[in-house]
């Protein structure tokens, strides 16, 4: 128990890992451990990305802290949210494969109808910035 | 030991978008996912009719809501063709 209390402290400082690193994960199809591209914030929260392209969104990385740092949509800017929508829509031209859920349209999709979904919903539950004037 | 003031919200959060079914979405999930989001922007906007003031908030909604639209078409395009039915 207080090896595990002492492992979660040190992931926790050591979160996010590095470019490079070889990371377990669990993606769309299994376990498995890939090596680390990138680390990018999204909408709400962080997309890693992998050597190969994948995109793994963070609660789905082995050792991942919790709670996750997720962002207050108040933090995301208009032009951010613009930029979002247009890569979207451009992405959404090219053509997706609706075989490959951890392609980046997908993971950024994800992430939209989630902000999207926080900033519009009912007022009521109380949730982050909601009714921010 | 005290914690994050941030971690009530971020669990809360979690939750609320657990419940919406918008943290993990499955690949033959994502247009009806799309049409819940339109369902909650367009109810907003509604709202925000009945507001002389809130006009970028509104357009914004609009936009919003018409960014959704084109999604909704191109994932419902790409979708998977479910196998022909065996013929008898």
């Amino acid at each position: 128990m207080m090896k595990s209390t002492a492992k979660q402290l040190d992931t926790a400082a050591n979160w996010p890992p590095q470019e490079g690193q070889l990371i377990s994960l669990k993606s769309s199809a299994a376990s498995e451990t890939a090596t680390l591209k990138e680390v990018r914030w999204g909408l709400v929260w962080r997309d890693f990305i992998l050597e190969d392209g994948r995109v793994i969104p963070e609660h789905r990385i082995s050792g991942c802290p919790l709670p996750q740092a997720w962002r207050k949509i108040s933090e995301v800017t208009d032009q951010e949210r613009e930029e979002c929508e247009e890569r979207l829509l451009s992405m959404a031209g090219a053509g997706m494969d609706p075989r490959k859920r951890d392609q980046s349209f997908w993971a950024e999709l994800n992430q939209y109808l989630a902000y999207t979904y926080l900033r519009f919903k009912p007022a009521g539950s109380k949730v982050q910035d909601q009714d921010k004037e | 030991m005290s914690r994050s003031d941030d971690e009530p919200d971020e669990l809360q959060v979690w939750r609320v978008l657990s419940e919406a079914g918008l943290v993990e979405i499955r690949l033959d999930e994502f247009a009806e996912r799309i049409r819940d989001v339109k369902r909650i922007v367009t109810g907003r906007l509604r709202d925000l009719l009945d507001f002389n003031n809130r006009v970028q908030e509104r357009e914004s909604a609009a936009y919003s809501l018409g960014t959704l639209k084109g999604l909704e078409l191109k994932v419902q395009a790409n979708a998977p063709k479910p196998p022909d039915p065996p013929k008898i």
